[in-house]
């Protein structure tokens, strides 16, 4: 795997890129870990079948991030992946909390999918090689999942009592998906360096302009654009993320040496 | 699903000309006429086949979040996606025989209806992905290989694929069979351990050895059946018999060995008590994985009805 930080001399803009690069692994990591539990118990056949492969996708593009970053540290994707203290890791808390109902998972995805489209356009515009092209290619396989998730939340806020229930799990995964945009050090410093050329101030507007018409076309209030819960981004967590780190990595670190 | 078969009295020509016909090798297309008795029989084995993908995914699907590779993680999310897959295709298929999806799905969840024997048994370790992956699934394939052949079209066609899927699985398990086997003396250990708590449950597997019952004659006659239950044990044995072997691991049965001159492996006889209990759902986790279902199957009830109305709505022009 080419090394996605070669290119950059500073020490410092080079440390910033691996926070940004281990953000969108994480995030990637997370919740492909949270859709595919839904494997074997989808409310049909079909969407079972479609949130698994949802589930591959996004597990397969969190190790694409990982080869990035390994190919520098010199260490091995698994390692990372499963290798490394709670504090360590840097997704947002929308993608560790639990699935609580298929509303809530169908909410998280339409509002992850439209921030994963709006960050992979931005790392591909950056033209910052190998990153763009890898972000490039993976908005091919997001703009599916986009759809499946628009699709379902259409038809369970149709539903008698559906809107309620899908306002209630919006109103509880607003707060965590503007936590996505939590920005740290590390934003500022890419950006002064110009390796990114935006900030995640800017890609949150662009991320409410693509979510706001998708939720109020279904009749769904948009919640208040304060109160993000910040902290993912710092390796700070909710109470969901150290069961879900546990199970994760529980085979793995009964013996971290061994061949699995 | 009523458990006696039908008594039809069917049009005598009919019937031998459809016998006949099966009889010549041809196949029987949806739609096309058959004896009720035929129908019974078809219907019971997709739906029971249909019931166990839907059910065999759950004890593999424990290990998907533990599982301690992105690459294991990912391929296994696939695997248990697949056979997900084949209860689609198998209900569709056990739908041209008369019964609804939704009909058979209650039934499942109400569990009333059967599932094949080592879907009821615990899933303990790592381990036991590669023994599922590997004997579990080489077993189902000795039964749907035979029956690829099978007299009802639709069945037959739909086998070919989920056989062309299941040897990939063979292949997937194997390749986590030979990094345990081949690793630590724990993951070793962990592998027979396995190993040993299956092998009577894939014993089981092909049922009891076919008493000669006009009954088992009927089924054979119209290619429902197509080999016995102790061809297919023994097919599997030549198989997979010598896997074990291969990388140094124990049998789990002391008396297991080859007869030359029989072409065959004597064994051990299984408990069949065991097989009949667990088949009525009373397997030490028939009751734990059918509350499974049923929490889904109630939590999920209010979006089959948003699916359900959202397609009423679609069929009535209401939405472009």
């Amino acid at each position: 795997m080419p090394d996605a930080r070669a290119a950059i001399a500073d020490p410092a803009v080079r440390a910033a890129y691996r926070e940004w690069l281990l953000r969108i692994a994480d995030d990637e990591l997370v919740i492909g870990h949270r859709h595919s539990e839904w494997t074997g118990f989808g409310p049909d056949i079909e969407s079972d079948v479609a949130m698994s492969s949802i589930a591959q996708e996004e597990l397969g593009h969190g190790r694409a991030w990982y080869e990035q970053i390994a190919a520098d540290d010199g260490g091995d994707v698994d390692r990372l992946a499963f290798g490394r203290a709670p504090r360590e890791y840097r997704h947002a808390a929308l993608l560790e909390q639990e699935n609580d109902g298929w509303e809530y998972s169908i909410v998280r995805l339409v509002l992850y999918e439209a921030f994963e489209v709006a960050r992979l356009r931005l790392v591909a515009a950056s033209g910052h090689e190998p990153a763009a092209g890898l972000a490039q290619t993976l908005s091919r396989e997001e703009r599916y999942h986009g759809l499946f998730a628009d699709t379902w939340l259409t038809r369970l806020a149709g539903a008698p009592d559906g809107l309620e229930r899908v306002q209630a799990a919006l109103d509880r995964a607003w707060p965590d998906a503007l936590g996505l945009f939590e920005s740290t050090a590390a934003d500022d410093v890419l950006r002064r360096a110009g390796v990114l050329p935006s900030s995640p101030g800017a890609l949150r507007e662009t991320w409410v302009d693509t979510v706001r018409p998708v939720l109020e076309q279904c009749g769904l209030a948009v919640p208040p654009s304060a109160g993000a819960r910040e902290g993912g981004r710092r390796g700070v967590h909710t109470a969901a993320f150290e069961p879900l780190l546990v199970q994760l990595t529980e085979v793995w670190k009964s013996d971290p040496e061994a061949r699995w | 699903m009523p458990e006696t078969t039908p008594v039809v009295a069917e049009d005598p020509e009919a019937l031998a000309d459809f016998t006949a016909r099966v009889r010549a090798g041809e196949q029987i297309e949806a739609g096309e006429w058959m004896p009720e008795e035929y129908r019974f029989e078809a219907l019971r084995l997709i739906n029971m086949h249909a019931n166990s993908e839907i059910m065999g995914a759950l004890p593999e699907r424990e290990w998907i979040p533990r599982a301690p590779s992105l690459a294991r993680k990912m391929a296994l999310t696939a695997k248990v996606q697949d056979e997900v897959g084949h209860g689609m295709l198998l209900y569709r298929v056990a739908e041209t025989l008369g019964r609804s999806r939704d009909e058979m799905i209650a039934e499942l969840v109400a569990g009333r209806a059967r599932f094949h024997n080592v879907f009821h048994y615990p899933a303990e370790t790592w381990a036991d992905v590669a023994i599922i992956q590997v004997f579990v699934d080489g077993a189902a394939m000795q039964t749907q290989g035979a029956l690829r052949s099978c007299s009802y079209a639709p069945y037959s066609r739909v086998l070919k694929r989920i056989c062309y899927e299941e040897d990939f699985h063979i292949q997937l398990g194997l390749d986590v069979w030979r990094a345990l086997a081949e690793g630590t003396p724990r993951q070793r250990a962990m592998l027979q351990d396995a190993l040993c708590r299956w092998w009577t449950p894939i014993m089981h597997f092909f049922g009891m050895p076919d008493r000669v019952s006009p009954h088992t004659e009927k089924m054979l006659a119209w290619r429902i059946k197509v080999k016995s239950n102790e061809e297919l044990r023994q097919q599997f044995l030549r198989k997979f018999v010598p896997i074990i072997l291969e990388y140094g691991l124990d049998v789990p049965d002391p008396n297991l060995r080859w007869v030359e001159d029989e072409q065959r492996y004597v064994y051990t006889e299984p408990d069949w008590e065991e097989l009949r209990r667990v088949g009525r759902n009373g397997g030490p986790k028939s009751a734990e994985r059918l509350a499974l279902r049923q929490r889904f199957h109630a939590q999920h009830a209010w979006v089959r009805e948003a699916m359900s109305r959202w397609r009423a709505a679609r069929a009535d022009g209401a939405v472009a």
